[in-house]
């Protein structure tokens, strides 16, 4: 008997492993392509962007049957382009990109996420996201709204060449009196491009640069995330409570008046660099030290294009010594989000795609391509095994985006977010080509915030950014006045 | 004043029904358009901020003349391209049509190729030209390098001045062409028995160049600068792709600044302010320029 | 007499390398963009710079075809250059013919064309933006159509009112008094004969339609953008880069103008000082 029920036992398992094998193999056959034949549209700011989608597309359909529509209008225009849309009550897009920096004027037209978090069963696996971003970037009237695309925030690259050679330690250090290092503070961030500016501290005979930086005002405003850097570690805020600017107060004076003075020690075209030429120069081995966004490290690491693969230090942007310590303040600039229109008609394929696209190794195959210019946002993208292999030096840069997160300072976030950073960033380019003092320059950007938050309405703006005033102090970022004569 | 009796057998209704097609579309697509806009100048429409818009008279006009420094610095920025480009435009054009006057070969073929320049588009003019000013890739700095005339390094676009040069540059390659057909033809116009007359005085060529051809030539460089001094007013498509109004504003022209506040703000009641104190301008412009001429010419007369 | 032999020879020689040195100047810019279009990637960056490639090869255009999506952007400026050629042409015609035999309302032509020839197109677009947009007409080839339609009327009307008051009257009154509708008479009589004429206006219109830049970047959107347009994405990331792809657009951006140029050498004075060749 017993030996019966053996074979009958193992013909009976086998049977049934076989049918479930090919029950797995059907399943998903039937299963597949629960959307096929959708079409969803997306809008994005930048080809790059599209080709970041382009990466998980292929993934997308084989799973959900979805094809994607991507649309690109020009960071310029954007937010005011897809504003308009949206303003008549319509939109042509399903899956909308936008700068989070600019979610006041944005919230109002995306989809409230957690309604369908609980219909679908959707996982954005919100734990793997950082703090700042959950505090301050995705909700709106404290509904959540949108899933980060891009992190965005700056950190500090360094060559190590410059920053090793024994020759530029010695010469360092005879003439400022201390050891060359990667810069803490601005104090020594500015010795340095002085040091280094205009000889060959590779050892070649070329003439090289002090530091790399981006000028333009274009976009959300280049030289304005550059500028900001310094003024908020030198204690400076945005507005006081009552939405009087506080840019030209003694902080923002003192980091301007410091860029101005530093202009010489920087490529003579800089005035004109959006964000790609600094990176080439710093990848090139032109200039020794940049802070910029994440994804530089993704191009230092880029065999086809980087003269300093395995050269390159990875770090926290420079702060100010106040009171013996030093605060880091990176800039954290508007990144990019995606959401879901909430005058689409495939709401429900779009959050599907919506997950799809920022799951962790999803989301991970976008930031990971140098191509693309998208910085990683997850906990679990800093930690990836994967990424801190695809090149030398990956784990350090890595680290230094885990290490800056705490710090960051985001944009105004305010209705007319994109004008506000615009117009500044306008007037200090214009200080930095010499064409007005920096008093000057900072007045006539007071002057035009005024106007902005006239017509946006003053008290609808003073009620918002006394919210925003109350979330930032809640990652310790306030107004103090009294560091910019004491920082160091 | 017709030769025959074809324009009187007409029928009254012809004329009117012949031209009306354009009439119709130059109303709907001109001037309803122009009227739209000076109405919207009188609103305060901001598309970034909403749909709705109410009356405010001419607060647009105040804030424009008044409280927008980056307006009037455009205005400056614009005359300090046009008063250069003018001056070399009109020297070197006046100099290639006094070439091409004289008794040379091949003289049709070359003013063709000369008159390429105006016929291209401004973009593409400009985008050829600000890869001709690449840092290391480009033709100028290469052939600078080559000769040994500039640094290894040199920026066309590093500070406000180098970069109104370069604009100034590109604007005088692009229309000074033109400036020289306009030029040619009035030259062409002065009979020669002048010139001969002049000669069997004992005239020096200078001499005959001072009295005879500068004079005659008057009008006609009159209108060519005219012409060009309106075009310069629109100096858009250049801007836009050599410095995007960079660095900072230095060449912020006035149709560049309308343009970036109508369609990077979106502050369309402004911006149609704006444009029409650019058409008031051009206009007062124009008349004072034809006024000093008729004057002078009215003295040289007297 | 031998020194003003010499002085003849030596003004002679200065004249001809005056005009030469003008024509680097004006054509070596052409010469580079067409050279460096056919360069190798490798050739950009050589030093000492190689000036003419030694083997071109076409492969930045078919980059800008395939990847940049460079051959729609120039079908659409070719198909949007033609129509609104045909279009204008069309509408213009009979408009000019009323004035040329009937003097309608000539001297409001010539004020409408002074005016349209000062008014910045910057004026214009900002009405034009927010009705197109209320009409949906905004990345449309119909609302890019109809705006260089009109905008250049005043212009073709004007230079085809000179040509029809060179046209014999006597031809045409013979077919009108064989019974032939007026139309019937411009249509088979009048036009075959100033068929030159209107070649030219076709010429100047279609250029200046190829060459726009404002009207176009503010009303297409990604299915309508023109070669125009298509250039302006070439621009950033700095001076040094997308050579290939750039230098490609301008080549096939400035292709009619040459064509253009030398078609209508005669009256491109005209053309010009009218403001026949942009927008």
């Amino acid at each position: 008997m017993k030996r019966l029920v053996r074979p009958v036992l193992a013909l009976v398992l086998g049977g049934l492993v076989a049918l479930a094998a090919f029950a797995i193999r059907e399943a998903p056959a039937q299963a597949k392509k629960p959307y096929e034949g959708t079409t969803i549209r997306a809008i994005v700011n930048a080809e790059y962007v599209k080709y970041s989608l382009s990466l998980v597309e292929q993934d997308i359909y084989d799973k959900l049957g979805i094809k994607i529509e991507t649309e690109v209008i020009p960071l310029d225009p954007f937010v005011a382009k897809t504003l308009l849309e949206f303003n008549s009550g319509k939109s042509p897009w399903d899956l909308i990109m936008f700068l989070p920096s600019s979610m006041p004027d944005y919230g109002r037209h995306l989809e409230p996420l957690e309604p369908w978090i609980q219909k679908l069963k959707l996982d954005f696996v919100l734990d793997d996201i950082p703090d700042v971003y959950k505090k301050l970037m995705l909700r709106h009237n404290a509904k959540l709204v949108s899933i980060p695309y891009d992190g965005d925030i700056h950190i500090m690259f360094w060559n190590k060449v410059a920053f090793e050679r024994p020759e530029n330690k010695s010469k360092f250090k005879a003439k400022y009196g201390y050891e060359l290092a990667a810069p803490k503070t601005w104090k020594q961030w500015d010795d340095m491009a002085q040091f280094f500016h205009g000889w060959g501290w590779d050892g070649s005979d070329q003439k090289l640069f002090g530091a790399g930086a981006s000028y333009k005002p274009s976009a959300s405003g280049f030289s304005y995330h550059w500028w900001r850097a310094r003024f908020f570690s030198y204690g400076g805020m945005y507005f006081d409570a009552n939405m009087k600017p506080l840019i030209n107060q003694a902080a923002g004076l003192r980091a301007l008046e410091e860029m101005v003075k530093t202009m010489p020690y920087y490529p003579p075209g800089v005035l004109l660099f959006e964000s790609e030429e600094p990176k080439t120069m710093l990848i090139k081995g032109e200039v020794p030290m940049l802070y910029s966004w994440t994804s530089t490290g993704k191009r230092v690491g880029n065999k086809a294009e980087s003269l300093i693969i395995g050269k390159a230090g990875f770090g926290i942007v420079p702060g100010a010594e106040i009171d013996g310590k030093i605060v880091h303040r990176p800039s954290l600039t508007p990144g990019r989000a995606m959401g879901v229109s909430i005058y689409s008609q495939k709401k429900e394929a779009t959050l599907k795609v919506l997950e799809m696209l920022s799951n962790p190794e999803q989301s991970l195959k976008i930031v990971m391509d140098p191509k693309t210019i998208m910085d990683p946002w997850r906990i679990s993208h800093l930690r990836s095994d994967k990424f801190k292999k695809s090149f030398p030096g990956a784990d350090e840069y890595l680290k230094a985006i885990e290490i800056s997160f705490p710090h960051v300072v985001p944009d105004p976030i305010l209705p007319g977010a994109n004008e506000y950073t615009r117009k500044l960033s306008f007037e200090i380019t214009e200080a930095l080509a010499k064409r007005k003092s920096p008093r000057e320059a900072l007045d006539s950007a007071v002057v035009e915030w005024d106007k902005i938050t006239d017509r946006r309405g003053r008290d609808k703006q003073r009620g918002l950014w006394g919210e925003k005033m109350h979330e930032m102090k809640t990652v310790g970022i306030e107004y103090h006045p009294d560091w910019a004569a004491k920082a160091k | 004043m017709f030769r025959s009796a074809i324009a009187l057998k007409r029928k009254q209704w012809e004329p009117y029904a012949f031209a009306s097609p354009s009439l119709f579309l130059i109303a709907l697509v001109i001037v309803f358009p122009l009227a739209y806009a000076f109405y919207l100048s009188l609103q305060n429409f901001d598309l970034a901020v909403g749909p709705d818009y109410e009356f405010v008279g001419l607060s647009n006009y105040t804030e424009a003349l008044f409280r927008d420094g980056r307006f009037w610095g455009s205005v400056w920025n614009t005359a300090v391209i046009i008063v250069p480009s003018l001056t070399l435009e009109l020297l070197l054009g006046l100099g290639i049509a006094l070439m091409l006057n004289r008794p040379i070969r091949a003289r049709p073929i070359m003013t063709a190729l000369l008159a390429i320049p105006p016929m291209v588009s401004p973009v593409m003019a400009a985008m050829a030209w600000r890869m001709m000013f690449g840092v290391k890739y480009g033709a100028i700095n290469n052939l600078g390098l080559q000769l040994g005339l500039i640094d290894v390094y040199f920026d066309w676009f590093a500070t406000p001045l180098i970069s109104v040069i370069a604009v100034v540059l590109v604007e005088v390659w692009h229309n000074t062409p033109f400036m020289m057909l306009v030029l040619l033809a009035g030259l062409q116009s002065i009979p020669q028995e002048l010139y001969q007359a002049a000669k069997a005085d004992g005239a020096t060529p200078w001499q005959s160049f001072w009295y005879i051809t500068l004079p005659l030539l008057k009008f006609t460089m009159a209108v060519g600068v005219m012409i060009r001094m309106i075009d310069l007013t629109k100096l858009f498509g250049l801007i836009f792709i050599l410095t995007f109004g960079g660095p900072g504003g230095a060449t912020e022209t006035v149709a560049f600044n309308t343009y970036l506040v109508g369609f990077n703000d979106f502050r369309m009641s402004y911006a149609s302010a704006l444009s029409y104190l650019i058409v008031i301008g051009v206009l007062v412009l124009t008349l004072v320029f034809m006024l000093v001429q008729r004057r002078r010419e009215a003295r040289a007369a007297a | 007499m031998s020194r003003y032999r010499v002085q003849g020879w030596l003004a002679q020689g200065l004249t001809y390398l005056g005009l030469a040195a003008a024509l680097i100047f004006f054509l070596g810019p052409f010469f580079w963009i067409v050279t460096t279009s056919l360069k190798g990637n490798e050739d950009f960056f050589a030093h000492p710079p190689v000036w003419i490639p030694a083997e071109p090869s076409l492969a930045h255009y078919t980059r800008l075809f395939t990847h940049s999506n460079g051959l729609r952007y120039f079908l659409n400026s070719l198909l949007i250059s033609t129509v609104s050629m045909f279009a204008a042409l069309a509408v213009s015609l009979p408009t000019a013919y009323s004035i040329a035999r009937w003097r309608f309302g000539g001297g409001f032509l010539s004020v409408l064309l002074l005016v349209l020839r000062m008014l910045p197109a910057i004026a214009l677009i900002i009405p034009l933006y927010i009705m197109y947009k209320a009409l949906g007409l905004t990345n449309s080839y119909l609302g890019l159509v109809i705006v260089y339609t009109v905008v250049y009327i005043p212009f073709a009307v004007w230079l085809l009112v000179g040509f029809l008051r060179d046209f014999p009257v006597e031809i045409e009154e013979a077919a009108l008094i064989d019974g032939c509708s007026r139309l019937r008479a411009l249509v088979s009589v009048v036009m075959p004969i100033i068929a030159p004429g209107m070649a030219v206006v076709a010429l100047f219109s279609f250029i200046a339609t190829w060459n726009e830049f404002l009207f176009a970047v503010v009303l297409t959107g990604i299915e309508t953008k023109t070669m125009m347009v298509l250039v302006t994405t070439f621009t950033s990331g700095g001076t040094d880069t997308f050579y290939g792809e750039a230098s490609a657009s301008v080549v096939l951006g400035v292709l009619p103008a040459f064509l253009v140029a030398f078609l209508l050498q005669r009256y491109l004075v005209k053309g010009l000082a009218l403001g026949g060749t942009k927008g």
